[in-house]
Formats: structure tokens, sequence, C-alpha cells
């Protein structure tokens, strides 16, 4: 049975929406950006949920299933390597000679964007995009980085909780550790499809009856038993993304995945500390569907542009996952109208210069390519258009689909609270709302050269926008 | 010796709630405003410095228009 409905509007739900209050003004003047008329920040309270889950906004309900409908018996678990186009899959899907093609004019393209001192593409640009991509090709691990002491070295039994208790806490450690949102999923003979059956470096992923995980030069063993799975996400700075599909700003992105490994090995070597095994991404966008993994625990929902957009941050972040043994409380997805507003909207798909986007009102169930994952019901990409321009057009991952989603917004204003509510319980005024975020200016490209004059906060992002503990 | 008479009329009810709504309307768009320049969004902080002038102007009209002297 559905929860929706389930949370009803308090007084002083009420009262924050209404924007009463006659600090309501000073408060804009705070340097955090306090004064939302709806999640008002109450940063270093304590959780009031038994897992630690965060309050949302009340428009945000949950669901037994998620906005997107899902025919399991379709799912099937994909390799990695070889059905997406990051890899070897773009040769297998588009042709052999087209990965040669693609690198030789983005080389062209590169090197006359250098001469020429091309805004957003210079020197400069160059140089902080590639000091970024140094971090994202660091090193990920599989089964953790496995130095610090386990309950048994210590002499002592491990860890001992609830299944709330031990969501709040890995909540409250990854937090510290730089994640923006913390959410869980259980692996059932469902949700075990989302598993890729091969990661991006080839290795298969095997599920076996054994006590402890191990890695060999062909595979990856997940033990029955690690079916939890940790999805968290890390944001983007949204001041720099407005400059896409330039270098300044597709730079956050690959900081973004860079913050990840950090966060990932400190939370693997948490779980370790607590005795519990914590299974990560042993490469960049390893182990699963991220997307499907954040709609599943009810980070988000899915998207026209085919990635998760989440009530707090819109797109603005990136997701990756851990597998545990350690029981969880988990969460169940969400419905705050992001879905269904996507139907009216389009905003990204008529960015997109690779017209990779689909135009079509309703999601389908008919994909657009063997890149495609088959078995629900979305607006397919064409992948090989979006790859391709990511090689020739703008030289790196440009994310112009994230930049102009009206969902991508930062938290100062009282009105973005409002729109969110109205999308969320007002449908028919979806298109009124699209318009209104043309004509407010919100998605226009910014200044790449004007990034470089802005103070921004560490990694460009607030880290204090986000949930107010329940 | 005539009796001089003074009558008050109290503000309709309604009256003092539309002034409550234009205060509130005030404090929405002045917020907007402010906090869109914050963001770095200028069209939208335009705008809203715009709709939050012309509501104050429109509401300080009405007030001199139906201040006491002028209905007498």
């Amino acid at each position: 049975m559905s929860d929706k409905g389930k949370k009803n509007l308090g007084r002083r739900d009420f009262l924050k929406l209404a924007g009463l209050g006659m600090g309501a003004v000073a408060a804009t003047n705070s340097s955090s950006g306090d004064g939302s008329p709806v999640a008002k920040k109450t940063a270093m309270e304590k959780f009031q949920d038994p897992a630690g889950r965060p309050k949302r906004p009340w428009w945000v309900k949950t669901v037994d299933e998620p906005t997107v409908e899902i025919n399991w018996d379709e799912v099937n678990r994909i390799n990695e390597q070889t059905t997406t186009v990051r890899g070897p899959g773009l040769g297998i899907h588009a042709g052999a000679d087209l990965p040669g093609e693609l690198s030789e004019k983005g080389a062209a393209l590169k090197k006359e964007r250098l001469e020429k001192g091309t805004p957003g593409w210079a020197l400069k640009d160059q140089a902080i995009y590639n000091a970024q991509m140094w971090d994202l090709r660091g090193e990920s691990y599989y089964l953790g980085p496995q130095t610090a002491e386990t309950p048994e070295d210590m002499g002592v039994p491990k860890w001992e909780g609830s299944p709330e208790e031990a969501s709040k806490i890995i909540r409250a450690a990854m937090r510290h550790f730089g994640a923006a949102q913390v959410t869980f999923m259980e692996l059932d003979d469902r949700t075990r499809k989302l598993m890729y059956s091969h990661d991006p470096d080839g290795k298969e992923l095997v599920f076996e009856d054994v006590e402890e995980a191990y890695e060999t030069e062909e595979k990856r063993v997940i033990p029955n038993k690690c079916k939890y799975v940790i999805v968290w996400s890390v944001q983007m700075s949204l001041e720099t993304l407005r400059r896409s599909p330039t270098h300044t700003a597709c730079q956050t992105t690959l900081g973004a995945y860079g913050r990840s490994r950090r966060i990932q090995g400190l939370t693997q070597e948490f779980l370790r500390g607590l005795g519990y095994q914590g299974l990560g991404e042993g490469s960049i966008n390893a182990l699963g569907i991220a997307p499907a993994m954040a709609v599943m625990s009810g980070m988000g929902e899915l998207s026209r542009l085919n990635r998760v957009i989440t009530p707090e941050y819109g797109p603005m972040v990136r997701v990756f996952k851990i597998l545990t043994d350690l029981p969880v409380a988990t969460d169940k997805p969400i419905d705050a109208g992001i879905m269904d507003f996507c139907r009216k909207c389009k905003k990204c798909a008529e960015a997109c210069p690779s017209e990779a986007l689909s135009f079509e009102d309703e999601p389908t169930w008919e994909t657009r390519g063997g890149w495609n994952n088959p078995g629900h019901k979305a607006w397919f990409e064409d992948s090989v258009k979006c790859i391709s321009y990511w090689r020739t057009g703008s030289g790196n991952n440009c994310t112009i689909c994230f930049a102009v989603c009206p969902f991508s917004k930062e938290d100062k204003a009282w009105i973005h609270d409002w729109v969110n509510f109205g999308i969320a319980t007002v449908p028919a005024m979806d298109g009124f709302f699209r318009s209104m975020d043309d004509a407010f200016g919100y998605g226009t490209q910014s200044d790449p050269e004007e990034w470089w004059n802005l103070d921004l906060p560490e990694y460009g992002i607030s880290t204090d926008r986000s949930v107010t503990e329940a | 010796m005539d009796k001089v008479g003074i009558e008050v009329k109290p503000r309709p009810w309604l009256e003092w709630i539309l002034w409550a709504v234009w205060f509130l309307a005030e404090i929405f768009f002045l917020q907007n405003a402010i906090a869109s320049g914050k963001e770095l969004q200028s069209t939208a902080a335009t705008i809203f410095w715009v709709i939050f002038a012309v509501l104050l102007i429109a509401g300080i009209v009405v007030w001199i228009i139906r201040s006491p002297e002028k209905q007498d």
C-alpha cells in the first residue's frame, strides 16, 4: 500500500511555507542562505528519525513503487563495458572506426581552442580540467583500502545494533566524509538485476555463497549476504556547471568523482572498523546502474535526461554505491512530481546540442539502441549522439542537460520551494512553471571567464543547503 | 449650544486582510529579489525588484488615496 499522503502539512510547515515571520528578510542576508520558507537549516541538531533519515519537504511522498514504470521480467544484468558507450561499447554499437574518428576530430578541436584561447577551453581551463582528471583517475578499491583495524584486531566483538542504528551511524559518518545524501536499498530478486554483470574494466561481478568477498584477475565475487546497498551522492557545483559545456564547467563533474573515491575508501574503512564488509566501485561507474539504484532507494526520480533528479539538489549530484553485509534500514522510492514535470518541460532535450535526448511527451518501453537497458519506461537517449558530442564538441562530458534543468537551482530564493511545491501538487501548472523558468533567465549559460572572478566556497558547493533532520 | 459629534469609522476587516496580504507579498518579492542577486541570477533578480517596486508604489498610492483627509 502506498504511503502517499502520509505526510500531512503541519502548522509549522504551513507557517514556513507562507513565509511568515518577521525575521524573514534578515534571514536572507545570512551567509548560509537560511530563510527558506520550507527547509530551514538546522545544522548540529540531533537525529530524530531512528535511521537518521532527513526530513524532506512535505510534498516529497514516499511510495512503494517508483514513478518510473519497471517490468522486472525484461530487466537483465548488463555488461557495463560492452553495453554502455563510455568504453569499448561505442565501437560495438556505432562501428569500429567511430572511436578513432572522434578522437582525431576531438584532438584537432582541442588544439584549435587552445591556440585561439577560446573562453572556457583556454589553457587555464584545460589545466584545471586536467588537474581534476588526475584525481578522477586515482585508485579505487573494490574491497577497500583494508588498512583500518578490525574489531578482531582490537580483540573486541564486532559492532551490533538495529538496522535503524546502522543506517543512522553510516549516514552520520558519510555526511562527515563529504556525501550529500545517503540512502539504502536491499538487493532482492528484482533489484539484483541493477548490478552489472561485468564492471567497466571487464571483470565479471559474481554472486557466490561465500563469507568473504574476493577479487581475481577475471572476477569480483560478491557474497550473497552483502545484499545491502548504500547509495550516496556527491554534489557538483551549480554555479560552475552554469558554464557548460566548457572545461571550466565540466571540471566540477570530475571533481565530484574524485571526491567520491575518497568517500568510498573512508566508508569502506569505517565498515571494516565495525566488523563488516564494504564493497565499492573498483573503477568509475562500476558495480551497478547508479540512477536506477538512486531511484529505488528514494534519493530522487528518473528524469528525461536519464539521470536522477533529487528534490534537494536537482540533478546536480553524482551517484555512487557500496555493498555491505551490515543490515541497514532501507528507504522507499519517492514521488515529488519530478518525472511528471519532465513530460511537459523538455528543456534539456531542447538544449542538447547533439539532439540525443527524447522529445516524446510520454516515456516509452522501446529503447533507442543496444546501449539502453530495456525493462523500464523512460525517455531513452541516443547515447552515440551524446558521446560523439562529448568527443568532438565539448571535449569533455558536456552536462548542458544538467545545467539547464529547472530543478538545478540554488536554495537561497524562496521562489524555488514554491515552484517545487507547485510542481508536486498542481501538475496542470507544469507548462507554466517551465515558461516562467525561461522568462526568469534560469538555465542560460554564464560567462566562463567570469568564473575565475567568483569567490566560491570550498568545492564550489554549499554544504549546508541540504537537509533538515526530521 | 450645538453638539459636535465625532464619528470614528473603523477600517473594514477586509481591508486589514488586504494590507496584510500586500505586506507579505512585499516580503516575498523582496526576499526573492535579494536572494536571486546572491544566486547571481540577474534576470530573476531584476524581475523581482521590479515587481517589488511596482507593488510598493501601488501600496503607497492606495494608502494616500484612501487616507482620511482624502475621504472627507
